[in-house]
């Protein structure tokens, strides 16, 4: 099997730097047909299909046999996609069993979504959001334009990520496996500092409330109690209330209508 | 103000490129910051647009549709919270809790796309039959045809069509009713934090929480770099920590 591989492998390097661009840049139709039932297939299967056509040029057969197995089931993350097809590319090139191929595209692709929704979804956009968002509210339009550019640089990761996928081969499998804990654990680690920082900047909560002691003597509730023991208390035990419902299953959508017409409630009775 | 003709075929045209955007993820234009602004900017108001982005931005920082969840779409409430401040002279704030109700409207219509497009599979099996890659990229771009058509309808429906019914809406609020809304605005990012730590936090992280609450409580810096500095600090030293000495990660796993 090994020796048959290596045979293989010195025969057929068909692929260049510039089909690895390529499968890239059309790695963005990714989830053009998305759908519940088998997801991003399509887009996975057609970003990749110049280089599959490009190494089953003489063997139609295998190419559809590819293809068809390409077009199961497959969620991942958008960014970090490339990798893997470039890491897939080199199998097939170097003849390696397309089954084969299929089995470690299935156990890679859901780890991949997982490292890739950490890092983008989870600490880069509240990142982004919590400076960028800050700049805006100001009438700054560098806001927006720091947004567009980190995320530009997000997306110009795909060609590197591509290459690197197809050189390293299954060698960078191992090694990401064994990193994806230790990055994912540090990756949460500074989302969640931010996130203690965001919750204290930008969720607004003030009781309007006041309280006649007689006298002619008021208290407010929010300046006179409420920050006296820590400004923000309210926000962050607001957050947490929601934390708790989510994780009891209420519908986030259901959350926020509820949140509106309480709001909306708490106005009339002039306590928010 | 009023929109004009113009102005609504130019957002029209505007939110269908940004969702192709939104559809593929590529560039995340389709995110408020970017579109509130770009909306702004085509109702001569930029500086609304920009307010409008910081604050809708927060509300969904959290609010993503990871893991197959369906959610309020951002977009359509981006484009309408500039749109409601623009023609009732509303604040932003209030501007957003009007304007929720069409993301979740988006939503729907996400939700059905994605449930429709299931019929791509079929040709797509066929494609691959013969090896026909350019079939397959076919299907691809009849994907992000149909979604910007059908989103765009949505859009121009919403912002032109619909404007002089919503206006008269919130003309005949009362003021508490607006002051209510206002009051939404502020708690809804909530909502997207409080997701955001469903997925992240677990007991082990509370310590990093509470950190970065106490430091913007206290300290209150412009913005979040240097808490998101601080974070990196923290992340840094347990990412270290963990390759110097590989049995003391993992730990407590448990949520709180």
């Amino acid at each position: 099997m090994a020796s048959k591989t290596d045979n293989k492998k010195r025969q057929k390097r068909v692929i260049t730097n510039h089909d690895l661009n390529v499968v890239a840049y059309r790695s963005v139709l990714n989830q053009a047909t998305f759908n519940y039932e088998r997801m991003q297939s399509i887009g996975f299967t057609a970003s990749m299909g110049s280089a599959l056509k490009k190494i089953y040029k003489d063997d139609p057969k295998t190419l559809s046999t590819v293809l068809h197995d390409n077009l199961e089931f497959i969620n991942t993350h958008n960014t970090l996609l490339p990798y893997l097809q470039g890491l897939m590319l080199s199998l097939y090139e170097g003849g390696e069993d397309p089954e084969t191929v299929k089995k470690i595209k299935i156990s890679l692709f859901g780890p991949l979504a997982g490292i890739g929704d950490a890092l983008f979804w989870f600490t880069l956009l509240p990142i982004m959001a919590g400076i960028c968002a800050s700049l805006s509210s100001d009438g700054n339009v560098l806001g927006p334009i720091l947004f567009a550019v980190v995320f530009f640089a997000a997306f110009l990761l795909r060609f590197p990520l591509a290459k690197i996928g197809y050189k390293t081969g299954t060698s960078a499998l191992d090694k990401l496996q064994e990193n994806t804990k230790r990055i994912g654990n540090a990756a949460s680690i500074l989302g969640v500092t931010i996130l203690g920082g965001l919750i204290a900047s930008y969720v607004s909560l003030n009781v309007l409330t006041v309280i006649d002691i007689g006298h002619g003597a008021e208290v407010s509730l929010q300046t006179d109690f409420f920050d006296k023991i820590m400004p923000n208390l309210l926000p962050f035990a607001f957050t947490f209330l929601i934390y708790f419902l989510l994780k009891k299953k209420v519908n986030p959508t259901l959350l926020i209508c509820i949140i509106i017409v309480l709001a909306i409630l708490c106005s009339f009775l002039g306590i928010l | 103000m009023e929109i004009t003709l113009l102005q609504g075929i130019l957002i029209t045209l505007l939110v269908m490129i940004l969702v192709v955007d939104r559809h593929l993820e590529v560039f995340f234009w389709f995110r408020p910051i970017i579109v509130c602004p770009l909306v702004g900017l085509l109702l001569n108001d930029l500086n609304t647009g920009l307010v409008a982005g910081g604050m809708v931005e927060l509300a969904f920082a959290g609010i993503t549709a990871v893991g197959g969840a369906s959610v309020p779409e951002a977009l359509l409430t981006s484009v309408m919270t500039v749109v409601f401040a623009h023609i009732t002279g509303q604040p932003v704030a209030a501007s957003l809790a009007l304007a929720y109700p069409f993301g979740v409207l988006l939503q729907f219509v996400w939700t059905i796309r994605n449930t429709a497009f299931s019929f791509f599979n079929a040709p797509a099996e066929k494609y691959a039959a013969k090896g026909d890659v350019k079939g397959l990229t076919r299907l691809c771009i009849y994907g992000i045809l149909i979604t910007m058509v059908g989103v765009g309808l949505l859009t121009f429906l919403s912002v032109y069509a619909a404007q002089e019914p919503l206006k008269n809406l919130v003309e005949a609020m009362p003021d508490w009713l607006i002051h209510g809304f206002s009051v939404a605005g502020g708690l809804l990012p909530a909502v997207g934090f409080a997701m955001l730590l469903r997925v992240t936090l677990k007991a082990k992280y509370m310590p990093y929480l509470l950190a970065g609450f106490l430091f913007a409580t206290y300290i209150k810096p412009d913005n979040v770099l240097p808490i998101a500095i601080m974070g990196l600090a923290f992340a840094m030293i347990t990412y270290y920590r963990s390759v110097e000495s590989p049995s003391s990660e993992g730990g407590s796993e448990n949520g709180i």
